[in-house]
């Protein structure tokens, strides 16, 4: 990264502010045995189940008597870690897929738009759903159900970018001076694809996070006694009245990392890509 | 400026949409025209099962739900100390050492189509479920065996049965619901619309909703009380309370939500009763060959592990559970008293058990290893009476001695299924154990001849006590047969008990005068609901 470049992200305050947020949410999740001071989050008692926040327990405890704010903390390294699998997943498949889709063209750009456009043709959460419900509740299984349905995105986008350039000059000028396809992929039409697929995976992080809290929310994602922010929202919901603590607080997690993250997206959206301010 | 603008019109717009949705959720206020106008309504939520069909022959719940729904009475029915008392029969008479009995039958009584309740028609249905129950799993036989023939006398108004097996209580069999009388040759749609002596009858049926019931205009105990009443099914326990509160609902069944059911109790809106029931929530233990729960020590050591105890007694279950070791509740008596458990709470002498079998955690990955392998242990369950809280409840006592275990939780139909198919290592249910009065079909569970044993347990011992109890008159023998057969189920460890289950119901008292709940729980929906301000 050159000195411009350095300064260009630097002086975008918004993009610091939530860099440096950002981070620190990531280093909860590192951190969480150390924050949580030792307390195993699967561990409870059943003598302390649903007890309201003291100085024992800081956010209460939930219906097992485990300990919500050592919950929380956990549930930070399941929905990152599983966020970014997820983002890198797509993010990988689908421009993989897009570009060759577009440098290749023919059947081969017809049979992978046409399965793509056979995802897309379903609402996205819904297909999950339904295809998380066909694998069964897991977290690995609502990761690959929500990669399944949104690919397609990285896919169409990567291969109208790579279509831009198929027909220009240099692309022929270098096919001609003998290039192979793996360089033309890898050299000329991958990096003109990847900022703005790496602004729409940065940009996408939240919506996906939220996504597998959702999935976890209706039972298809972690399952008990798995720490999972999304899983903890079911189950304070049957105590939303009585003991609202269950739900108050992975749902402030939730909130605040998706809107970190989505954050942290606009602002690097805001740096890469000018055209959209 | 225009972009400013443009922002505060989006923010003005958002604001009043939320508004709006939040005014569309609010209110409530329940079905205003029906409130308004003459027709009485009650609206009544309760758990789906089976789909919600009442044809008896499909499955137990299917007939549950064609007696719970008001459709189809028994010649006898269960009263609140689960004696049988007559029901659409004025009597019952034994003769022949209890081997024939003649039913009198009510006279006047007429179907909901007004085809007379007459004896001949009472014969058709009991042949009908005997043999259209065989495809099912209702089992009617367990109630009234195959070969017992009924003949039907219209002039006197009698049924007589003569069976080869004495039965030390017909009237009690003939009370469950599998034998709901129903009009067999008027019912053109069994499964969801039965014709039967009930209050009320089907009007219309929407899948995975609920029905539309009407009053029956024939029912034989007066005008019921209700001109229409509607049954939606809702899944979860909050969803009941918050459709009570929101007055979309007048009156719910086990709303299992221990706060929920506090806040009601302490609300003058609400009414609340519960009765210690006749039911055991348990879970099944496979022990069929090569399932790791074949290991007796390993069977003991998760009975050390778990304090049932402090788990009926928590905020969670809240005593809509008491505890006990038995698969018989305690209410019931049966030798209660004088069970023995040797498998009391005690994690460490748990620890130790499985360390002295050799069952140890040899590769420190915190599970313990049985023939090599790790325990994962793969629980079942379902959600409904608190029983993924008991699982997860048992999980975590569990994997603190070192027991993995893979929850798998579904619906009701994925648990049966799996439990008749032996597809698990712990199979959490809440069953009724009173089973035409008595507990001896129930206790048949464990009887390793019986077809309906699922978890492969086996002991010559209690075979042979179970063999006499299905012979013994004499109430005495009984219990100490009943005794003896608890009593060897807890030394086996063959059977996690979750307590036994206190039944509720839950109505508005504004909209609801009065409604009952019995500790067998075949009746919600019975001509003694009355809207409040009625006599």
């Amino acid at each position: 990264m050159d000195a411009a470049t350095r300064k260009k992200f630097l002086s975008n305050r918004g993009f610091v502010l939530f860099s440096v947020l950002a981070i620190i949410i990531i280093l909860i999740a590192v951190f969480a045995p150390v924050l949580s001071g030792g307390i195993d989050p699967t561990a409870g008692d059943l003598r302390d189940a649903i007890m309201q926040p003291d100085g024992t327990h800081l956010c209460g405890t939930d219906k097992m008597g485990r300990d919500i704010y050592s919950r929380v903390l956990y549930g930070a390294r399941i929905s990152l870690v599983s966020t970014f699998i997820l983002v890198a997943l797509v993010f990988v498949i689908g421009t993989a897929l897009g570009v060759v889709s577009g440098y290749f063209g023919g059947w081969v750009d017809a049979v992978i738009m046409r399965i793509a456009d056979m995802m897309i043709a379903f609402p996205g959460l819904v297909l999950a759903i339904a295809v998380a419900g066909m694998l069964g509740a897991s977290m690995r299984n609502a990761i690959i159900a929500i990669a399944l349905v949104t690919w397609p995105k990285y896919a169409r986008m990567a291969r109208s970018l790579v279509l831009k350039i198929r027909h220009t000059d240099f692309v022929y000028a270098a096919i001609v001076t003998g290039s192979s396809t793996w360089r033309m992929l890898w050299k000329y039409m991958l990096p003109n694809t990847i900022t703005t697929l790496v602004i729409t995976a940065a940009t996408d992080i939240g919506g996906m996070m939220m996504e597998l809290s959702a999935l976890s929310f209706l039972g298809f994602g972690a399952q008990p006694p798995t720490p999972e922010w999304g899983a903890m929202l079911n189950e304070g919901r049957d105590f939303m009245q009585s003991a609202p603590w269950m739900m108050i607080y992975p749902g402030f997690a939730i909130f605040i990392t998706v809107v970190v993250f989505n954050m942290l997206g606009d602002n690097l959206r805001d740096i890469l890509d000018p055209r959209e301010e | 400026m225009i972009k400013k603008f443009k922002k505060s019109a989006a923010l003005l717009v958002a604001g009043l949409i939320t508004c709006g949705l939040i005014a569309g959720c609010g209110g409530g206020g329940g079905d205003k025209k029906a409130d308004s106008g003459k027709a009485k309504v009650l609206t009544f939520g309760c758990q789906m099962y089976s789909d919600g069909l009442i044809d008896p022959s499909l499955q137990t719940n299917t007939a549950w739900n064609c007696s719970r729904f008001g459709v189809g009475q028994t010649l006898f029915r269960f009263d609140d100390n689960v004696k049988a008392v007559p029901q659409l029969a004025e009597s019952a008479t034994p003769s022949d050492g209890n081997k024939t009995w003649t039913f009198k039958l009510k006279k006047g009584i007429k179907f909901s189509n007004g085809t007379e309740m007459t004896a001949t028609k009472v014969k058709e249905y009991l042949d009908w479920i005997r043999e259209e129950g065989k495809k099912g799993s209702t089992n009617p036989t367990k109630f009234l065996d195959a070969g017992a023939v009924v003949t039907a006398d219209d002039a006197a108004g009698t049924i007589t049965i003569k069976s080869e097996k004495a039965y030390a209580d017909m009237p009690a069999s003939l009370a469950d619901p599998a034998m709901v009388i129903l009009d067999v040759k008027g019912s053109t749609n069994m499964k969801t619309a039965p014709v039967g002596t009930g209050p009320y009858m089907v009007k219309s049926f929407k899948d995975q909703v609920g029905y539309e019931m009407v009053a029956n205009p024939h029912y034989w105990n007066g005008k019921p009380p209700y001109d229409e009443v509607k049954i939606l099914f809702m899944g979860d326990a909050s969803a009941k309370a918050n459709a009570l509160r929101a007055g979309q609902i007048d009156l719910a069944e086990n709303i299992m939500n221990v706060a929920d059911l506090k806040a009601m109790q302490d609300d003058k809106k609400f009414k609340v009763e519960i009765t210690a029931g006749t039911r055991c929530g348990f879970s099944w233990m496979n022990m069929k060959e090569g399932r790791p729960l074949a290991n007796k020590t390993l069977r003991q050591a998760i009975h050390k592990a778990i304090d049932y105890k402090a788990i009926c007694k928590s905020n969670t279950i809240g005593n809509l559970y008491s505890p006990g070791p038995s698969v018989i509740p305690s209410s019931l008596g049966q030798g209660f008293d004088k069970l023995k458990n040797p498998d009391e709470y005690n994690p460490e002498e748990a620890k130790k058990m499985l360390d002295a079998a050799g069952i140890k955690d040899t590769d420190g990955d915190g599970i313990r290893e049985l023939n090599g392998q790790n325990i994962q242990l793969r629980y079942i369950s379902y959600a409904n009476r608190l029983l993924n809280d008991f699982s997860d409840a048992h999980t975590q006592y569990l994997k603190a001695i070192g027991i993995g275990v893979k929850s798998e939780y579904g619906s009701s139909d994925d648990q049966w299924t799996k439990l008749v198919a032996g597809d698990y290592d712990l199979n959490n249910n809440n069953w009724n154990t009173m089973i035409a009065g008595s507990n001896t079909s129930y206790m048949g569970n464990w009887w390793s001849k019986n077809k309906d044993n699922y978890c492969g347990f086996k002991s010559d011992a209690y075979d042979a006590a179970y063999e006499e109890l299905q012979t013994t008159m004499d109430p005495k023998r009984y219990t100490e047969l009943m005794t003896k057969l608890q009593q060897i189920l807890i030394d086996e460890a063959a059977v996690l008990v979750d307590g036994y289950y206190n039944s509720c119901i839950i109505y508005n008292a504004e909209k609801v005068g009065y409604a009952h709940i019995y500790p067998i729980d075949y009746y919600w929906i019975t001509d003694e609901i009355k809207p409040a301000g009625a006599k």
